[in-house]
């Protein structure tokens, strides 16, 4: 699972653009759009590819006034997210809600695009990102998010163990003996 | 067969792999069925999600409600001594002497091996002594 | 970018060309005069000596002490020695005369007569004498070590015994 190293893959970012004023419309709205992609240039790259679809202009009429990213305010407490999603699956397109649990915003849009791509085959171009945002445990809705809310009825052994080197470097392709998995304690 | 050591909130474990290695820390927060957040504040750990796969449950628990502070985690941890114990029992010696054991330099090496070869002489002398009395 | 100047001149103007000087050499901050190390190749290798003077040139001027452990006073290359973290004191060891110039051997003589080879089979060569400076020089920095490693009941056996692995050691995971 990418989220499981240190290393982030999707970043939070914002951009905001624009289409170019002209001498007849010196003015123009400007539109701001949350994206998550792995640097800036795909962050760019997104916004016009989401904007096009929605409004009368591309990246040809527009302009691009900014690109933030967008931290994490506590990247130490556990949240739960909510993801909607509009994916194209190899006989329609489809809209779907999945739910998270995790640190930061944008790993739990990793999952998803992880998950997806296990469980439908789903790749980074058929999937769009309509919404994602933290949910209140009160408002989640699937139960393998649920069952994790309650702290007292946390509570479960981990039977089976395999005794790992410390490091990657240690660790070897083959081994003298079978490890010794089973944990009764 | 019933299992003893759970995964739930103030267990202290100890982590066994990356850079918190060999170090205890203490469950604050249950992810799912693969990670969990864990936090050392009086032994160096950082508050951090791990795997299950990195970290080894020991037979302690203290009293934290989920998601504990650093602060509220390290009172807890002075208040019941849980370090303390969990040193005091077989497993915690031989993580203290196996640390030990790595911080010794090529003299502090050459210094035991003299040790233990005296060990082993008064042993053998003692063990010829018996011997003797035995046979007579 | 800096911007390139207006003027250019169409000719080759010549460049004075800098004269390279050796800098004195950088050691690893491990070894230091005191500091005991592990020779790892040569004659000595195993055996554990006393660094005495970091030379210009960037190699290290060592010694058993040759009344120890029988490593004389010689030069060696830091990349093949292992620097301990044990230190001995050696402020009471003089140590000014050794630089490159001491160690240097006197030019063998390379134009060899048909004359000079046969008489090399038909008599035995006395074997060359250490000069006596060299033996001097030798026992006044024993003495001085020697009285610096009797300050640790152990160190002086440390010295004279040979370093070497066993089994499940490994030496780039271990502390010396």
């Amino acid at each position: 699972m990418a989220n499981l190293m240190n290393k982030q893959w999707l970043h939070e970012y914002v951009v905001v653009g624009r289409k170019k004023p002209t001498e007849t419309e010196p003015e123009q709205p400007v539109y701001r759009m949350k994206i998550f992609a792995p640097n800036q240039v795909v962050a760019k790259s997104r916004y016009w590819y989401y904007l096009r679809q929605l409004k009368k202009m591309k990246k040809a009429s527009g302009e691009v006034l900014g690109v933030y990213e967008i931290f994490e305010k506590d990247p130490l407490t556990i949240k739960n997210y909510g993801v909607w999603i509009r994916y194209k699956s190899r006989s329609d397109t489809v809209n779907m809600y999945r739910e998270y649990r995790d640190t930061k915003i944008s790993r739990a849009v990793e999952q998803m695009y992880m998950e997806m791509s296990g469980n439908h085959r789903a790749r980074w171009s058929s999937i769009q990102v309509l919404k994602a945002e933290e949910v209140k445990d009160e408002d989640c809705r699937r139960e393998h998010i649920t069952q994790m809310h309650d702290a007292d009825s946390i509570r479960f052994p981990l039977p089976h163990r395999v005794k790992r080197a410390y490091l990657k470097k240690h660790r070897g392709v083959f081994k003298a003996k079978r490890p010794m998995t089973m944990i009764s304690k | 067969m019933g299992f003893a050591r759970f995964v739930e909130v103030g267990r202290v474990v100890l982590v066994e792999y990356g850079t918190g290695f060999g170090k205890t820390a203490v469950i604050v927060d249950v992810l799912d069925q693969n990670k969990c957040m864990i936090d050392g504040p009086t032994t160096g750990v950082a508050r951090q999600l791990i795997a299950y796969k990195r970290i080894a449950l020991t037979d302690f628990t203290i009293e934290i409600p989920r998601g504990a502070s650093s602060a509220q985690l390290e009172e807890a941890i002075k208040a019941n001594d849980v370090l303390a114990k969990f040193a005091a029992t077989s497993w915690g010696k031989k993580l203290d002497k196996q640390r030990k054991r790595a911080e010794l330099n090529d003299f502090d090496r050459f210094k035991l091996m003299v040790a233990k070869k005296e060990k082993s002489r008064l042993i053998a002398k003692e063990y010829k002594k018996l011997k003797k009395a035995a046979k007579v | 970018m800096a911007r390139a100047p207006r003027y250019y001149s169409a000719d080759d103007v010549p460049t004075k060309k800098k004269s390279f000087k050796p800098k004195p050499a950088k050691i690893r901050a491990s070894i230091t005069p005191g500091t005991v190390l592990i020779l790892l190749a040569g004659r000595f290798r195993g055996k554990r000596v006393v660094c005495l003077k970091v030379l210009p040139s960037g190699t290290l001027v060592i010694t058993g002490p040759y009344a120890v452990n029988g490593v004389p006073l010689r030069r060696v290359n830091p990349r093949y020695v292992i620097a301990s973290s044990t230190k001995v004191d050696i402020s009471s060891v003089s140590v000014d005369k050794f630089d490159d110039a001491y160690f240097k051997k006197a030019a063998k003589k390379s134009a060899k007569s048909e004359k000079d080879f046969f008489q090399k089979d038909a008599e035995e060569k006395p074997k060359a004498e250490l000069p006596a400076q060299f033996k001097q020089d030798q026992k006044e920095v024993d003495n001085a070590l020697t009285a610096a490693l009797k300050k640790d009941a152990l160190l002086k056996c440390y010295m004279k015994a040979r370093f070497s692995l066993t089994k499940g050691q490994a030496p780039h995971e271990m502390k010396f």
